[in-house]
């Protein structure tokens, strides 16, 4: 069995736990920088609509009375420590997704120990560390990552084996992964709403909308995942890629599409507290042969401008003079925890 | 085409040439030079469309005409050869070479699909005396930026003249460099040139033994440059775009000032630098009762502690610095004595020869580091 367990509402959690004042008030975490975004609000937040990844001021209209609050970063990898380590004790294998987030291996554990075993590492986290923590619990990694999603906040949510496709029937399509913003109209568009519709999907209709990769994604939707918990996975890379519905070959359009993927990693680079010194880019061409580019920067960035100057970069230097494009990805490397220490000339 | 030259000038020739080819270049013919046998000299040509070098010494021209032959490999082949003469035949598919007892046969691409010369159209010219231009280029160029992501222009020095005066810039964010001189001969009015940084490398390579070059702009629009002396010439495509206002961030005054030996910091320096790892190679540099003391330290490594006499003026500080930009910065000032100017710990601070060569003036802005 696997357990899925997130931190709720990490950094607002945090805040609020060393300043009980806070309690009970919409909060957010965010810099103090003119185009400073939300990067957690506290689940008193939510209901103004305040989310992570909004630009701070619209956060602020929606929610007048939001107390802002500046990230301590250095903070939260000292309690993402103390977590992982509750997540890791007793040799069990554990696969980091991100400071607040991580799947932790049961092993051949029958559900009901599992289940236990989950609920004792969310009181001790709560105990000791002072922060709450759903668990999704499931024998799919992807099944116990959405049931933890969906039992939000301060949950505990048990799918047990052979009940996965039940649970993951009624879901939006959206929830399954390797579905982005890109393909859910495509989706819709052919009235496959739910996750149970692309569950029942024949092999002709698949290969039409996801090419070679439809009956594994037809096996998802049915909660069958056979990935395994991979232990000590550091965070080398940050990534995004997205196929396009027609082969591209219009440059803007590649360009309209790195710059929506540098604002993306931005804001997780900025969520992670991290900083790339090597920026890269993805292509598959229309033959499914893959090309990358990639480009290292003087000085460490999060900023969506220098990472789209590195992209385009690369993208020009991939001189694909017209050919079409199936997919495009961007990739942040080199990741620091430090910020730049350079001032500069001319910004 | 047939002639008979000195080992040792193809050689030399066809070597500079082959420096300008790119290497992985996807067009053949690029990866060629051309030699051209005319009168009673021989041209040997190569280009990456940027940058077009040409150089012409004497031979015996039995037969005029033009043979391409892959620059890496000829140059290799001439390199190797022991002084003395050397026979080559061209046609357009081979090139022949003998030499004392050796004989080879090089393929040739078709000399007519050669890259044609760019347009001759000449604009505003001047000329300099060659220690200067590379004064100038040396003194100029590290500052560009290396970083092709950040686009052409800063990976460019700027030429700026205004009637008598040449000034060179370069900068890629961080620091700057600024040299200016005063031509004997300068260009009436205002021009401004952006030049990829590695043809002026290239220019004061292959020049900077003459007496004296010519600045030529080329073509209608003048987006090009030759810069030519003597027997050989350079041709570089313009850099098309605006060249940051460098001059807004200098600042006009300072209030205090620090004047120290370059040689002392230099090493004190790269001593420090190599204590401070890789957190940005920062140093602090702490004046106060006229010493310096340079410190770094890493978690890694230890702690750094330097200190230095120096004449201070005006009130104490602490600055941080990237060891590297300023070490740089210092191995360009030919002067025993270096003035830096500060405003404060996070203002632009300047450095530059105490005793400035005759004839030009040489300045340099670093930013600091967040301490």
């Amino acid at each position: 069995m696997i357990a899925h367990f997130d931190i709720d509402a990490f950094y607002a959690s945090v805040a609020i736990r060393d300043n009980p004042e806070l309690r009970g008030k919409p909060v957010a975490i965010a810099g103090s920088s003119r185009r400073a975004v939300v990067l957690t609000a506290s689940y008193e937040a939510r209901p103004f609509g305040v989310r992570s990844a909004m630009p701070l001021y619209r956060a602020l209209q929606a929610c007048p009375q939001l107390v802002v609050v500046k990230p301590d970063h250095l903070k939260y990898r000292e309690l993402s420590k103390a977590v992982f380590e509750i997540f890791g004790r007793g040799g069990r294998v554990v696969e980091g997704l991100s400071l607040d987030e991580a799947f932790v291996d049961f092993g051949e554990r029958s559900v009901e120990t599992a289940t236990t075993l989950a609920q004792e590492i969310r009181s001790e986290i709560a105990e000791t560390v002072g922060l709450t923590v759903s668990a999704g619990v499931s024998a799919a990694k992807m099944v116990a990552k959405i049931a933890s999603d969906l039992c939000k906040p301060n949950g505990l949510r048990v799918v047990a084996p052979g009940e996965e496709a039940n649970f993951l029937a009624p879901l939006p399509v959206s929830r399954l992964w390797g579905i982005g913003p890109k393909t859910v109209p495509r989706l819709h568009a052919r009235g496959i709403e739910t996750i149970g519709d692309l569950a029942e999907l024949d092999d002709v209709k698949l290969r039409s909308i996801f090419g070679s990769s439809g009956s594994e994604m037809r096996d998802l939707a049915r909660g069958k995942d056979d990935r395994l918990v991979e232990p000590e996975r550091k965070t080398k890379s940050i990534s995004t890629e997205e196929t396009f519905e027609y082969d591209v070959t219009e440059e803007y359009e590649l360009l309209d599409l790195l710059r929506e993927q540098a604002r993306e990693l931005s804001a997780s680079l900025e969520h992670e507290g991290l900083y790339a010194g090597t920026i890269g880019v993805k292509i598959k061409r229309a033959d499914f042969s893959l090309l990358g580019r990639q480009t290292h920067l003087a000085q460490p960035t999060r900023e969506a401008k220098r990472i789209l100057e590195a992209s385009a970069h690369c993208l020009s230097r991939a001189e694909l003079h017209g050919a079409p494009v199936r997919l495009l990805g961007t990739r942040c490397a080199s990741l620091v925890f430090e910020a730049p220490l350079q001032t500069t000339l001319f910004e | 085409m047939k002639f008979t030259c000195n080992t040792k000038d193809i050689g030399a020739a066809v070597g500079a040439a082959s420096k300008v080819v790119n290497a992985h270049t996807t067009v053949p013919i690029l990866s060629n030079v051309l030699l051209t046998a005319d009168g009673e000299k021989i041209s040997v040509r190569a280009t990456d469309l940027e940058v077009t070098l040409e150089h012409a010494f004497p031979a015996e021209v039995a037969e005029s005409g033009s043979v391409t032959v892959p620059a890496k490999l000829f140059s290799g082949y001439l390199s190797n050869l022991p002084p003395g003469l050397l026979e080559l035949t061209g046609t357009p598919t081979r090139a022949s070479v003998k030499c004392e007892r050796s004989n080879y046969d090089f393929h040739a691409l078709p000399a007519d699909e050669y890259p044609p010369l760019p347009a001759a159209q000449k604009g505003q010219r001047f000329s300099i005396s060659a220690k200067r231009f590379r004064d100038g280029v040396n003194a100029s160029i590290f500052a560009a930026s290396g970083e092709e992501a950040r686009g052409a222009v800063l990976m460019g020095t700027l030429l700026e003249l205004e009637n008598d005066s040449l000034t060179m810039a370069a900068t890629d964010g961080y620091r700057l460099a600024k040299w200016q001189t005063t031509l004997e001969q300068g260009i009436s009015g205002t021009e401004k040139y952006i030049v990829p940084s590695r043809a002026l490398a290239e220019a004061a390579r292959n020049l900077g033994s003459a007496d004296r070059i010519e600045v030529c702009a080329l073509g209608a629009q003048s987006n090009q440059l030759s810069i030519s002396a003597q027997d050989t010439s350079i041709v570089v495509r313009l850099v098309d775009g605006q060249y940051p206002n460098y001059g807004q961030v200098i600042p006009p005054k300072f209030d205090r000032n620090v004047n120290v030996s370059t040689a002392q910091l230099i090493s004190a320096l790269k001593r420090a630098e190599l204590v401070a790892g890789d957190r940005a190679s920062m140093v602090k540099l702490a004046v106060s009762n006229q010493t310096m003391i340079v410190t770094a330290n890493s978690d890694v490594a230890g702690n750094a502690y330097e200190e230095l006499e120096v004449e201070q003026q005006g009130e104490d500080l602490t600055i941080a610095f990237n060891a590297r930009y300023l070490v740089e910065i210092l191995n360009h000032i030919d002067s025993a004595q270096t003035l830096m100017e500060f405003l404060g710990p996070l203002s632009p601070a300047v450095m530059r020869p105490l005793e400035p060569a005759e004839g030009a003036n040489q300045m340099y802005v670093l930013m600091p580091l967040r301490q």
